[in-house]
């Protein structure tokens, strides 16, 4: 849940939500059902969307030892859910905190960020032809969230 | 060719098994703690803690530190076998078939979730047959008496017995800084026991933790 939303929630214990409040949590009641749908969509296309981005990778690094880029892979399918969550709930905490930490150290151990900096290119490309601009819109400063953190490095 | 459906294990990706909002779970009303699989926490206080410290002290006064070792060397055989339970449970891959990387990374967050600071792996001497650990923010070098040696013998006696069990090998642990000496973090050498052993004399005359290095892999 949204931490703003789930502050009011604490707050009103002991009496009526006020009018900012209600018009707080109302805004999110109204964009759940794009979020729902937003996050359908994902669900559905990932393996398609992820295979090609796979793909093309692999052309992108003919050399590289698969090991390397299914971990890669991994990776950014990791990141497209965690991403995918934290759009449906508007909360950016599953990314900043459970994602990153998790992440960071796996790119640390590894050393994958010049295959994850192609591959978060390609992955944009691909989820933008998959989605909708207005779903896009919701998914994208989540997941420039997690792509710029991560390469930043 | 790579497959992105075979990469997924029914359709799950394993991520950080020890996030903490994830692991650690409470019963408030039976005053309980526990991880995720239902196992029992035990939370210290710094009183306990301390306890722990000035109690064995008064007891045993210098063999304390060879009893916190032997109590770190029996807590970290347990806690290997349970580590390993839990990652071959959660990510459903052998122990012997997963990266070191990953494991250790694994065990760093491992550490962290149950409030014993941060842990690191220096393997720059690994060839020579020593392996550095560091970890820092530790609460049994904050909670530590005063004294003019390093102090976390727990510690020292947990990883001389995990790594012993990951390695097949007996090794032993010696550390070379301390937080609770004002060092920016704790540094625990590991060897085999004849190796190591003529660092013991380079602590005492409180020599950095680099030249001790030096000279262990010089021998």
């Amino acid at each position: 849940m949204h931490p703003q939303i789930a502050a009011i929630f604490e707050e009103a214990e002991s009496r009526y939500l006020k009018a900012e409040e209600l018009k707080t949590l109302s805004h999110y009641v109204d964009s759940l059902p794009e979020r729902l749908e937003a996050y359908r969509q994902l669900q559905e296309k990932e393996l398609d969307v992820m295979q090609v981005v796979a793909d093309r990778l692999q052309d992108g690094f003919p050399q590289e030892d698969t090991q390397m880029l299914e971990r890669s892979i991994k990776n950014a399918l990791l990141m497209l859910r965690y991403c995918a969550l934290a759009m449906l709930l508007d909360n950016e905490f599953f990314v900043k905190e459970r994602l990153l930490s998790w992440l960071r150290s796996t790119q640390q151990t590894y050393n994958t960020q010049t295959i994850d900096a192609t591959l978060h290119k390609l992955l944009n490309l691909q989820l933008s032809q998959a989605l909708s601009s207005q779903q896009m819109s919701l998914l994208k400063p989540l997941l420039n969230l997690a792509q710029t953190a991560l390469l930043e490095q | 060719m790579i497959s992105v459906a075979d990469l997924l294990t029914n359709n799950r990706l394993p991520s950080n098994y020890f996030a903490a909002e994830t692991y650690v779970r409470s019963e408030l009303e039976l005053g309980l703690l526990e991880n995720r699989r239902g196992d029992r926490l035990l939370a210290m206080p710094e009183t306990l803690v301390q306890a722990i410290y000035s109690g064995l002290d008064k007891e045993t006064g210098q063999a304390s530190r060879l009893v916190l070792y032997n109590c770190g060397r029996w807590w970290g055989k347990n806690f290997y076998a349970r580590f390993c339970e839990e990652l071959t449970d959660y990510y459903k891959t052998p122990i012997a078939d997963m990266a070191m990387g990953e494991f250790i990374q694994y065990l760093q967050q491992c550490w962290i979730v149950h409030g014993w600071g941060k842990f690191n792996i220096d393997r720059t001497a690994s060839h020579q047959g020593f392996l550095t650990i560091e970890t820092w923010n530790s609460p049994f070098a904050a909670h530590a008496p005063k004294s003019d040696r390093p102090i976390c013998f727990l510690d020292a006696g947990i990883f001389s017995a995990f790594f012993s069990q990951l390695s097949g090998r007996e090794l032993d642990c010696i550390q070379t800084t301390c937080e609770s000496l004002g060092a920016d973090r704790n540094r625990f050498i590991l060897g085999l026991a004849e190796r190591l052993k003529p660092a013991e004399s380079m602590v005492e005359k409180q020599l950095p933790h680099e030249e001790i290095i030096q000279k262990l892999t010089d021998n």
